[in-house]
């Protein structure tokens, strides 16, 4: 440190203020508890669709371990920014990890450099996360997949992207889900689209709507994820004003109605 | 190089008459705590001087552009280091101002091989009610005042007493109008008292000019800089849903404040 150096006095450079969350090796976590393999949390469905005027997001509540359902009141749709989304699936613990990284890089680098990171760097930098994980992945624990949502000021509209599980990234024009029940789903969003015209022409209730009657296929067909007999799902919307949770009311509405079967006339 | 003790305050006098020599032109900084959160204002003419440094964090400082930026940098990654390893609910202002900033401060200031920092600082930290607001003001040589409800930041003590006088009363239950008004008088009184006196006519400080005659003064003084130069107030919102609480006020937010002082 020179002399006089206010900034290495304050702030020690050589370390980066924020370093991406990184995964104890596995043979730490080998072992650990009555059981040999450590218990991991994960299972899920996520899902975006757009709608007129940006993007919905909803996901389920569950989070598993193997065959036990250790929390009914998971969120797994969390804001990174004020137009950022990230639905998660996968290791909810690494996950967790992630969306806290990603938020303080992300407000870091806004904070100090007086400007937004652009939307590109902000995909890269999540792209890079996804990758770091890849080495626990292997060994079977702490795979994650994200879904990003965002409202594109510039250009006006909402956007949705999807990564692999190496950290590829991907646009979609209509919809994403992530997790074990969207397998499951994948046909259906293409039946929506074909039976009742693109997701970016609905009104938002209409595109609500679908995305929880996909929800609760989803949670028909994959034991990971949650139904909503018991907590209601998460619900978020994102457009020109910003990030706004749906209200339970409007949920609980919208859910009774698929249930009665009136929402689909 | 060992000191005797006059030279060691000889030493350390000029330091500080250097210090302040830079610090004199510099615009005044207000911070006001009221109902909806905390402001930050000041009156500018060149590149901007209130920023965000955290979830709850506000700063602003005058002095040497290049020392400020450290400060402000160095605050910014000691606050998003501990926010990220610990948590947002463990970076406060007593522990970033008393602990990160204050010691190498003053290190610098009694560094007899390089020049002081020229850096005179205020940090606003929003609570959860107004009764939880705090302000520090961060001096040169790593000294700091921590204050409520109010703070202010001018090139001399003499301008920051008026300052203070101007705010004295201010109460947590100020409406964000209402303050904005007072930041902006108090803005006003420190700025005309810092700056040099520009012509004969004006008297000096004592000389029999009543209250009343130097608030006329000030105002029209105050008229003039609003013409001519940029209000800029950073505020931090208790109560907007959105992420991030900060946001610089835009000309439709000061516009009643503006006309209701120019008229």
């Amino acid at each position: 440190m020179a002399s006089g150096d206010l900034l290495g006095m304050i702030s020690p450079g050589g370390q980066p203020v924020i370093r991406l969350p990184v995964l104890p090796a596995p043979d730490a976590l080998a072992g650990v508890g009555p059981g040999a393999a450590p218990a991991q949390v994960h299972g899920t469905t996520v899902i975006a669709v757009k709608y007129r005027g940006g993007v919905i997001n909803v996901g389920d509540r569950r989070a598993t371990a193997n065959f036990a359902v250790m929390y009914d009141r998971a969120e797994k749709v969390l804001a990174i920014d004020d137009f950022t989304l990230l639905a998660i699936s996968g290791s909810y613990a690494r996950a967790l990890e992630v969306v806290r990284y990603l938020r303080h890089s992300f407000r870091y680098f806004e904070r100090s450099q007086l400007q937004p990171m652009s939307l590109d760097g902000k995909l890269s930098e999540l792209a890079r996360v996804v990758a770091a994980g890849v080495p626990a992945m292997m060994q079977g624990i702490g795979g994650f997949i994200p879904l990003l949502s965002t409202y594109d000021r510039q250009a006006d509209e909402g956007r949705i992207f999807f990564y692999d599980g190496l950290g590829a990234r991907f646009e979609s024009t209509e919809f994403a889900a992530a997790g074990s029940g969207s397998i499951q789903i994948r046909g259906v969003f293409d039946y929506i689209v074909k039976a009742r015209g693109p997701f970016h022409e609905m009104e938002r209730d209409e595109a609500l709507t679908q995305a929880l009657l996909l929800l609760d296929i989803a949670a028909d067909l994959d034991a990971a994820t949650g139904g909503w007999a018991k907590v209601l799902p998460l619900a978020k919307t994102i457009g020109e004003e910003g990030i706004a949770d749906v209200p339970d009311d409007e949920l609980r509405h919208i859910v009774s109605a698929i249930d009665n079967k009136e929402a689909l006339r | 190089m060992v000191y005797s003790p006059f030279d060691f305050n000889e030493a350390v006098a000029q330091r500080r008459e250097f210090a302040e020599e830079g610090l004199r032109e510099g615009s005044p900084v207000v911070g006001v705590s009221h109902d909806a959160g905390i402001l930050l204002l000041t009156v500018r003419k060149s590149q901007r001087k209130v920023f965000e440094i955290y979830d709850r964090l506000v700063f602003s400082a005058i002095g040497n552009q290049s020392d400020v930026e450290q400060i402000r940098i160095g605050a910014i990654d000691v606050a998003h280091r501990e926010g990220f390893e610990r948590s947002p609910d463990d970076v406060t202002a007593q522990r970033l101002v008393g602990f990160s900033l204050s010691p190498p401060l003053k290190r610098l200031f009694g560094d007899q091989f390089s020049a002081p920092a020229v850096v005179r600082a205020v940090f606003g930290e929003m609570g959860r009610t107004p009764h939880d607001d705090v302000f520090y003001v961060l001096n040169y040589d790593g000294d700091f005042v921590q204050t409520t409800r109010f703070a202010a930041v001018a090139g001399s003590q003499a301008a920051e007493d008026r300052m203070l006088a101007e705010l004295e009363g201010l109460g947590p239950d100020s409406t964000l109008n209402g303050a904005l008004t007072r930041a902006l008088r108090a803005w006003a009184a420190g700025a005309y008292a810092s700056r040099g006196r520009r012509s004969e006519e004006e008297p000096e400080e004592g000389s029999g000019e009543d209250a009343f005659e130097r608030q006329e003064r000030i105002d029209a003084f105050l008229r003039e800089q609003l013409g001519r130069a940029h209000v800029e107030v950073g505020v931090l919102e208790r109560s907007v849903p959105r992420e991030s609480k900060f946001r610089l006020l835009g000309d439709s937010d000061l516009q009643e404040v503006l006309r209701g002082l120019r008229d």
